[in-house]
């Protein structure tokens, strides 16, 4: 057994994944390298200060929530998707009747350009505040 | 915290009918998973508001391809893919993470005659700990999380990540050193405050 090999071997002891016929030899390096045996006794430490911290549990209400919280949301997203979806048809149902009627101010004609105005007024604050948050953005220099 | 076992009860019957567009399944699925879902978002991104948002998020995503997952395979390697990519992109987007805020504790019993100093002691060295595995990189503080808080092994973890098991080792090994490292860090820092009030 080598040294190099100490990165990989040294985990396997400490962890119990060695088998015994390697334990063995592992251990036997060992008495006679005192650099693999700090190297070992430095894991084994830390391996036993995280073995005593675990991540807190959150609270038995938090699990209760979970799933009611995650099931409305599911709810909303697809309600959202059948919005779109149908606000999608009335307005292509509506251009096509615009383009039928073409000259004439009709119904069709108001409703989309009243809701093309609300997209286009949307659209813009959108990309207005995207502009803003880049330029004020402190982290945007910071990388990973 | 949740065992892997308890992520294995997930029955074939359970996956195929979830795979069908079964809500009760969806829920079985999530309510045996949820707990390791949250604190390896937890362990990722630092926050719990963030955590618990993004472990949903991965849920969705998860039913949304539904017909992808094969329904032969377990659940949980294939979902913690999805689950890890939510996270690192949100981390990516936000260029930072608030690990200070990862809750973590130690599992000793705080017993009534325990003395002041040592529960500092206990306090100081669980600050130390969280602000080592904050300053890991995602890459390391992922091996440490489902090794040492989620107990999975080698075999799992090269299951979950998709690596060679001598890869797990390898990257375990690093991980340990960081941390090692930013321990010894903390201590040297900690000793000099130490010296120069003294």
């Amino acid at each position: 057994m080598k040294c190099s090999w100490m990165e990989i071997d040294c985990m396997k002891y400490i962890d119990g994944e060695m088998n015994e016929r390697d334990r063995a030899d592992f251990e036997m390096h060992l008495e006679g390298c005192a650099k693999c045996r700090e190297i070992l006794q430095d894991f084994q430490e830390l391996k036993s200060l995280t073995g005593r911290i675990k991540m807190r549990d959150p609270t038995d209400e938090f699990w209760d929530g979970y799933w009611r919280s995650l099931y409305r949301r599911i709810e909303r997203k697809t309600g959202w998707l059948f919005i779109v979806l149908g606000a999608a048809m009335l307005v292509t149902y509506g251009a096509y009747r615009a383009v039928q009627s073409f000259g004439t101010i009709t119904f069709e004609k108001v409703a989309i350009a009243v809701f093309l105005i609300g997209v286009v007024i949307l659209l813009i604050s959108v990309i207005r505040e995207r502009i803003h948050q880049h330029k004020t953005d402190p982290y945007k220099k910071v990388k990973r | 915290m949740s065992r892997p076992d308890q992520v294995e009860e997930i029955s074939r019957e359970t996956l195929r009918a979830w795979r069908s567009g079964s809500v009760d399944a969806f829920e079985r699925i999530v309510k045996l998973t949820m707990r390791r879902t949250y604190s390896i978002a937890l362990a990722l991104v630092g926050d719990p508001d963030d955590a618990r948002d993004l472990s949903q998020d991965a849920y969705i995503a998860a039913h949304r391809a539904r017909r992808r997952f094969d329904a032969e395979k377990p659940f949980f390697p294939w979902f913690y893919r999805i689950l890890k990519n939510k996270c690192l992109n949100f981390i990516k987007r936000r260029k930072r993470i608030k690990s200070a805020e990862i809750p973590l504790e130690l599992i000793e019993d705080w017993d009534d005659e325990c003395s002041p100093d040592r529960q500092l002691a206990r306090r100081d060295k669980v600050m130390a700990v969280r602000k080592a595995i904050s300053s890991l990189s995602p890459e390391h503080r992922e091996v440490i999380l489902l090794h040492t808080f989620e107990e999975l092994s080698y075999a799992e973890i090269s299951r979950f990540l998709g690596i060679p098991a001598g890869t797990v080792m390898s990257r375990l090994f690093y991980a340990r050193k960081a941390l090692m490292g930013a321990l010894g860090a903390l201590d040297e820092r900690n000793g000099k405050r130490e010296g120069n009030k003294a």
